[in-house]
């Protein structure tokens, strides 16, 4: 009894959804990705990466080690920033950051939703994605440095070319399905018609975007760190400079999320039983975590494999390259509506 | 009057395909290495490289040998090797001591270059495969007459396992443990 009332506390969609899996979720699956794309990339190139913290650990207390120095340092907030927005702007980009999961369903039973309707879910989610971006530019303005300034204007031409190849990308899936609602989505592809399979010209184009928008490895440029020293956020330091870069790994989360949902099937393989908890909410969440961290590890191991793009490079193959891919696969998934596929 | 630039019109290389051709051959590449790490890097004080005989490290000096020829102090293009005045008792005539010189060795000018043990007549230097040796302090580095006749001692074979590099046909660079 006591049990079963600490798993529906527990179970309480903002708290699980939000908390748990948006936010301590996402800080321990970027504790992951770092660590594992140090790893990855040594093993490719040859080396060993972090290691003689905790030898049977593959040093992954090195990682914990970096955390607990960015959370200790002094905040040095220079005279010459716009101090109101330097230090707003990166809390409200952390918060927007996980708004999005707020309006993704992690389960198709509706008592679990964080929301009353998933109608128009996708497109909400969407919507949310595209602000941080914004603040991101704003910060670098706020911090009033030569190198901030470049890295945001970077920064915004960047978001200019990629947020429309995200956005035309994943709503490739609302084109297959004819619906918004996410719940649909994942519904149409339950058994194993999954939209990456069926149409990987907009997987692929979604994943090059959100390598892209969230500044993913080959991507980096708008911080850069030999061309701008840190990009907008060049002036920042300790916990602010944290919720910088954890903001850009939450941001890569939660359109991973997204991705798994639109493209991966969501929770596929596993269709809720029982309305209780752990069967109706905690494990398909889990389901949709896993593939989501998946699609994370895979963003990170392409350090290993490609240098940064210039910025000039990356733009090219945005207009000439994304937007194309982008528009190919929403007019296969409309034909994969029209054939009746889904 | 100056130079007139240039430009040359590139070529774009490949089409499409070949980009795309590329890219999966990188990424596999990639997970090749992933799956099966051929890892170059010493893990040093657990590994150390055993080199092979014929290796330039640290000079020893055989006193016994010496002939006090300084052919030593004369090759050496960094100037580390010095000869010093030593007096000493004259094997031949026991009663009066006689003056010799001898050389020593200063490690902060020395490059390694093995001259001094090339050119000594009666092999009186030789080297030691290794250079990983530590002193605690600049003047340590000035070895004096009878340090310089003691072996040094290797730190990392305390505690490591030797391993040597080799050349592989496909691999480049390959670390094997012996």
């Amino acid at each position: 009894m006591v049990l079963e009332t600490i798993l529906y506390i527990v179970a309480y969609p903002p708290l699980w959804q939000l908390l748990i899996l948006g936010f301590l979720g996402s800080l321990v699956v970027a504790m992951v990705a770092i660590w594992f794309e140090r790893k990855a990339a040594a093993r490719v190139q040859r080396r060993i990466g972090p290691y003689w913290a905790s030898p049977r650990l593959g040093g992954f207390i090195n990682i914990v080690a970096d955390m607990v120095r960015y959370v200790m340092q002094q905040v040095i907030i220079p005279n010459t920033v716009d101090r109101a927005a330097f230090i707003l702007a990166p809390i409200v980009a952390l918060v927007v950051s996980i708004l999005p999961l707020a309006f993704t369903p992690l389960t198709p039973i509706s008592l679990y939703w964080p929301v009353a309707s998933m109608e128009f879910s996708l497109l909400i989610a969407l919507a949310i994605t595209t602000i941080p971006p914004l603040l991101v530019v704003a910060l670098g303005w706020a911090a009033n440095n030569k190198f901030a300034v470049i890295g945001s204007m970077r920064e915004s031409y960047v978001i200019t070319a990629y947020e429309l190849v995200a956005v035309l990308a994943i709503l490739s899936g609302a084109a297959a399905t004819l619906s918004f609602n996410l719940v649909d989505i994942v519904e149409a592809q339950q058994p194993l018609k999954w939209l990456a399979i069926l149409n990987p010209l907009a997987f692929l184009a979604a994943f090059l975007a959100v390598l892209m928008s969230t500044s993913a490895f080959p991507f980096e440029i708008p911080e850069s760190e030999h061309e701008v020293v840190a990009g907008p956020f060049t002036e920042y330091s300790g916990v602010l400079y944290a919720l910088n870069m954890g903001g850009a790994y939450i941001r890569r989360f939660v359109y991973a999320v997204l991705l798994s949902l639109v493209f991966l099937g969501g929770w596929a393989p596993y269709t809720p039983v029982s309305e209780g908890p752990i069967a109706g909410f905690i494990v398909p969440s889990l389901i949709v975590v896993a593939k989501a961290t998946l699609l994370v590890l895979a963003m990170s191991f392409l350090r290993a494999v490609y240098g940064r793009y210039r910025l000039d490079q990356a733009l090219e193959a945005a207009w000439r390259l994304a937007i194309p891919l982008a528009l190919l696969g929403f007019g296969w998934s409309l034909a994969l509506a029209y054939a009746n596929v889904i | 009057m100056p130079a007139r630039v240039a430009l040359k019109s590139v070529r774009r290389r490949g089409g499409l395909f070949e980009g795309i051709a590329s890219n999966i051959q990188a990424l596999a590449v990639a997970v090749k290495y992933f799956v099966d790490p051929q890892r170059a890097t010493l893990l040093y004080p657990r590994e150390y490289i055993e080199h092979r005989p014929g290796y330039r490290g640290f000079i020893v000096f055989i006193k016994e040998k010496c002939i006090s020829c300084a052919a030593c102090a004369r090759i050496c293009p960094s100037a580390a090797m010095k000869m010093v005045r030593v007096t000493e008792p004259d094997p031949k005539h026991p009663d009066r001591p006689r003056q010799k010189q001898y050389p020593v060795i200063n490690y902060q000018r020395c490059i390694f270059c093995g001259y001094c043990v090339d050119i000594c007549p009666t092999e009186a230097l030789y080297h030691v495969p290794f250079q990983d040796v530590v002193y605690e302090s600049l003047a340590d580095m000035f070895l004096t007459l009878e340090a310089f006749q003691v072996e040094p001692k290797r730190p990392a074979v305390a505690e490591g396992s030797p391993v040597v590099y080799e050349v592989d046909e496909e691999r480049g660079l390959v670390k094997r443990r012996r």
